[in-house]
């Protein structure tokens, strides 16, 4: 049991690198770093610069002469790393490292494959070392439910292992792709707090622990986002700047946030207890319809922190930040947090009404095949990912929603498992082909239409993305043909027709997309195997492959897209007395070779059309034929859901706020001041009785006697 | 009809109101004076009417009226010669005896 | 009618008229020149009520001293507008007559018509009253019997209120002359 008691070491670890780093060797680089000295174009720097002490000239002029002053100025590199900088990201990976194999480890163990210690129980062992309770004994009777626990079972193993091993290849892609920026150091801290936040929503027992966590990975999410400090906007390309790209992940997934935090609140009024397994026995004794409508609440922290439908406007701007960080977050982890979170609480959405499911897969199913729709006419490379990521996450909400009790949380973890595997490769060989068109064109370039053609020129990567593209459509044998194949058929096997057809057509429309987008990128008309290797290269420079840090997890990433589907008894590992996959089941059933056919046809289309036509000549025929221009329209415009929010904030929301900033001047401040302009005009015109004049005060004095002389008059004759 | 002490207090009542608008209403401080002086002499009439219809026994025209009467005309003619050398001063300072005139007193 | 009483209805209509001469005439001398005639018709008054002294003394200090008083504080002050009116009225005359005219009906009213009016009958307020000494005898005239109330050592007198109202004379010359001073 000693293996399990020292799990704690894998949550903690990267808090203690963070905090390392932050406090330590970052320190150390910034206080080691060569000061260097911005030349503008009036200095006139030549070519090599002048060294003067412990000053010296950039060059900042490019190639053909341009100015490149913004553009280190928004990402400021070094010419050399510092020790400081080397040993944050050597400290980083080494801890991810050891984390990782534990975490393996642990895996092996618990999944029969080695024996150092007995099986966990189904409900989990209680890590008591680093909990905390906030009151103990019976002074605080109301209180004892606050504390900070965190436990280990089979789910969390499940999950861990995807978020230290993908973390571990994205640190060591980052040493390659993060070379020679200054922020160096910066990164691998942030990197070691995001996979410390993301942990403790693996490893919490409750949902106060998880509702931490949830937010940690908000902020990581934000600070990683924004890391690029400086980078303007791009609106010719309709792209925002790093920061406000930051600004709208957080305060989107904070809106989300709120259903999230009345949910628990409802739960834990009714229940009294946060922790999940008590939770799960007391929810029994809950009425259903308010539990229904708890969960459905907390339920909506899954939508915004997965980017579904409506509040997946983030995640594509997301994409501002570094591509190892779109790679962990906003692919494989932190947006399955909200798969995880909704299997962590599996049994509580089973209490509830079948209508916490059905809003749970409806969701997930609509999302799907909005994102899918959207990315079939996206130019950026990497939006397309951010579309398919968010489709994906559609399809394991809907694997969660449809499983029942017999499944369990099972089909949709499952999903989780192989995409962060396929969608991790897919992002990290965008930034291998960003990185060396960067090279190139000695400028950010995003946009596929300037890509073409790459495959002989990047061999390595084309090879893995092409085994990517592969697993995420379906294809028989690689991972995601047995993950996604698997929802769909349950889909079909549990009654729920609509989302049968809706997650069919993703799946074709999936294939299609990711296929354009590998030989838009890599193939084009002309190239080797039917256009799929090589082709016209309509940029400019001579892109090349990418240096060994970069493409080892590529690699050991494509290996993983194989292998991860042949976990045939994941189901009964998650829950335990759930029927496995079988292989031979699923070769006879004619649901799957159905979804097969779907897929292949997304990807014949996807192949006839972009390896036979050139891209001038689609664009020319869908701009001539009207309904053609205007559907490309609004999925370009992403069905104009940015717009609306737009103006819901814009008009809304301002409104709001300007109505109340207007009440608070006008009404409150009015009534403050009002009330000292009344005093003081009542003073100014009260204090005009006192005129001076004596005869005026007589005049009060006998008329105050006249008065009462008609009182008294009055009152002796009529009241008597 | 015979005098009754009523006639005696109606006439003190009228002329104590003319000399009081006598005092409100005028503008020469000297008028004013005059006004006051018309007050005064109401009440002298009220007071010694009040002495002659005295109906205590056995000094029936016991005359605690008069006395007062006498005492209040010897505070009248005091005022009268305060008041007017009051006048007289403010007079020579301001060159006006308007009584709106003299209200330095005012907000 | 007997004589007292035609008597006083012609003094008090000549009072009363004289009176709102003094305080309607434009000319101020002639309102000072009316209130003499006040003065005058109110010892009228006081010889109806037999009170000789007051009488004569009413002659001697209103329409002796503070007449030729008045008279001179108007002399003294006098503004150049010998034509025009000398004796306006101010901006709010109207408020002082509805005042006056108020306090007078309630005192009318208050006298005539309450029930507990001194000079309804059966409403002395005073008891009966007995003289400290043996030898205070009722004095045979007024002025006597003024002299012993204002300077008699043995039977009940205002003595004090006597030697009080001197000192009031006092101060009031002396306060008189400083405050008329040239200086």
């Amino acid at each position: 049991m000693a293996l399990y008691q020292y799990s704690w070491l894998i949550l903690l670890s990267p808090l203690f690198a963070f905090a390392v780093i932050i406090f330590g060797t970052r320190m150390w680089d910034l206080a080691t770093r060569r000061r260097v000295v911005a030349a503008t174009a009036e200095h006139e720097a030549e070519e090599h610069g002048e060294v003067d002490g412990d000053f010296q000239l950039i060059h900042l002029k490019g190639p053909r002469g341009e100015d490149l002053v913004f553009e280190d100025i928004e990402d400021p590199k070094v010419p050399r790393l510092t020790p400081g900088a080397r040993v944050s990201g050597y400290l980083s990976i080494v801890i991810m490292a050891l984390a990782c194999i534990y975490s393996w480890i642990l895996l092996f163990n618990t999944a029969g494959v080695i024996s150092i210690a007995p099986p966990l129980p189904a409900q989990g062992i209680s890590l008591g070392q680093i909990s905390y309770s906030w009151c103990q004994g019976s002074f605080c009777q109301g209180l004892t439910s606050y504390t900070v626990s965190f436990h280990l079972d089979n789910l969390a193993i499940a999950m861990m292992v995807v978020v230290t091993t993908v973390s571990l290849l994205v640190q060591f892609y980052s040493q390659g792709y993060m070379e020679n920026s200054a922020g160096y150091a910066r990164f691998f801290s942030y990197l070691s707090l995001f996979a410390f936040s993301m942990l403790m929503i693996v490893f919490a027992e409750n949902f106060l622990v998880i509702f931490i966590g949830w937010e940690l990975v908000g902020l990581s999410s934000y600070l990683l986002i924004g890391f690029w400090i400086n980078k303007r906007a791009k609106p010719e390309e309709d792209r925002l700047s790093p920061a406000s790209a930051a600004i709208e992940a957080f305060i989107t997934n904070r809106v989300g946030d709120v259903g999230f935090l009345i949910g628990i609140m409802i739960l834990f009024a009714n229940t009294g207890t946060f922790n999940f397994n008590q939770l799960a026995t007391a929810v029994t004794h809950m009425d259903k319809a308010v539990l229904t409508a708890a969960m459905i609440l907390v339920f909506c922290g899954a939508i915004g922190k997965s980017a579904q439908v409506p509040l997946q406007v983030w995640l594509p701007p997301a994409m501002e930040g570094p591509t190892p960080v779109s790679a962990l977050i906003h692919a494989a982890t932190m947006v399955a947090a909200g798969v995880y979170m909704v299997s962590r609480t599996f049994l509580l959405f089973a209490a509830a009404n079948p209508a916490a499911f059905q809003v749970v897969a409806w969701t997930g199913g609509i999302t799907a095949i909005f994102a899918a729709l959207i990315a079939i006419a996206q130019t950026d490379f990497k939006r397309v990912l951010a579309f398919s990521t968010i489709s994906q996450l559609g399809y394991m909400f809907v694997g969660l929603g449809i499983a029942g009790n017999v499944y369990g949380p099972g089909p949709g973890m499952f999903h989780l498992f192989t995409h962060a595997f396929f969608k991790a490769l897919l992002f990290l060989g965008a930034g291998s082909v960003l990185h060396s068109l960067h090279h190139a064109m000695h400028r950010e370039v995003q946009d596929m239409r300037l890509m073409g053609g790459l495959a002989p020129k990047m061999p390595i990567t084309a090879i893995t993305w092409l085994i990517a593209v592969l697993a995420i459509s379906g294809f028989p044998f690689f991972a995601g043909f047995f993950s996604k194949d698997t929802i769909i058929g349950l889909a079909y096997d549990n009654g729920y027709y609509a989302l049968y057809i809706i997650t069919l057509l993703t799946s074709g429309l999936t294939a299609f997309y990711m296929l354009r987008a590998y030989i838009l990128a890599f193939g084009g008309k002309g190239g080797a195997w039917g256009g799929l290797w090589g082709g016209t290269y309509r940029g400019e420079g001579e892109p090349h492959e990418s240096p060994l840090t970069i493409t080892i997890p590529l690699v050991l990433l494509a290996i993983a897209s194989i292998v991860a589907g042949y976990w045939f008894g994941f189901f009964s590992y998650i829950k335990p007395g759930a029927p496995n996959l079988s292989f031979s089941v699923i070769l006879t059933d004619l649901k799957t070779w159905l979804t097969v056919a779907v897929s292949l046809v997304g990807l014949a289309w996807a192949y006839a059309l972009y390896t036979r036509v050139e891209l001038a000549r689609i664009n020319a025929v869908v701009q001539g034929n009207a309904v053609l221009r205007v559907l490309h329209r609004i999925l370009l415009r992403k069905f104009y859901f940015d717009d609306l929010y737009d103006l819901l904030i814009r008009y809304v929301v301002l409104g709001i706020s300007h109505i109340e900033q207007a009440f608070d001047t006008y009404i409150i401040d009015g009534i403050v001041n009002g009330i000292a302009q009344l005093v003081t005009g009542t003073g100014r015109d009260v204090r005009k009785v006192e005129t001076g004049r004596v005869q005026a005060y007589m005049v009060g004095f006998f008329g105050g006697i006249a008065v009462l002389a008609i009182l008294v008059f009055v009152l002796a004759v009529f009241v008597k | 009809m015979g005098l009754t002490l009523n006639h005696f207090l109606v006439l003190g009542a009228v002329l104590f109101c003319i000399g009081l608008y006598g005092a409100l209403s005028k503008r020469n401080a000297v008028a004013v004076l005059m006004g006051i002086e018309i007050m005064l002499n109401a009440v002298n009439v009220t007071m010694v009417g009040f002495a002659f219809y005295n109906t205590v026994k056995p000094w029936s025209t016991y005359l605690t009226g008069q006395i007062f009467a006498i005492f209040i005309i010897t505070v009248a003619a005091a005022e009268a010669a305060v008041a007017l050398a009051m006048i007289i001063s403010i007079y020579r300072k301001r060159n006006t005896v308007d009584v709106d005139e003299i209200n330095m007193m005012k907000w | 009618m007997d004589l007292a009483t035609l008597l006083f209805w012609i003094i008090a209509i000549v009072l009363v008229g004289s009176a709102l001469l003094v305080v309607g005439l434009r000319n101020i001398v002639h309102s000072a020149l009316a209130l003499v005639v006040v003065f005058a018709m109110a010892a009228g008054i006081y010889l109806l009520l037999n009170a000789e002294f007051i009488a004569i003394v009413q002659i001697l200090i209103y329409a002796g001293a503070v007449t030729v008083l008045i008279l001179f504080a108007l002399m003294l002050t006098r503004t150049s507008n010998l034509s025009t009116n000398s004796n306006p009225n101010n901006k709010q005359w109207w408020l002082g007559a509805i005042i006056s005219a108020l306090v007078c009906v309630g005192i009318i009213a208050a006298v005539t018509l309450s029930q507990y009016s001194t000079a309804r009958a059966g409403n002395a307020p005073y008891p009966a009253y007995a003289p400290s000494h043996s030898a205070c005898i009722l004095p045979p005239n007024n002025v006597a019997y003024i002299g012993q109330l204002l300077y008699s050592p043995t039977c009940y007198s205002y003595v004090l209120p006597f030697e009080i109202a001197s000192l009031v004379l006092l101060v009031a010359i002396v306060g008189a002359i400083v405050i008329g001073r040239e200086d």
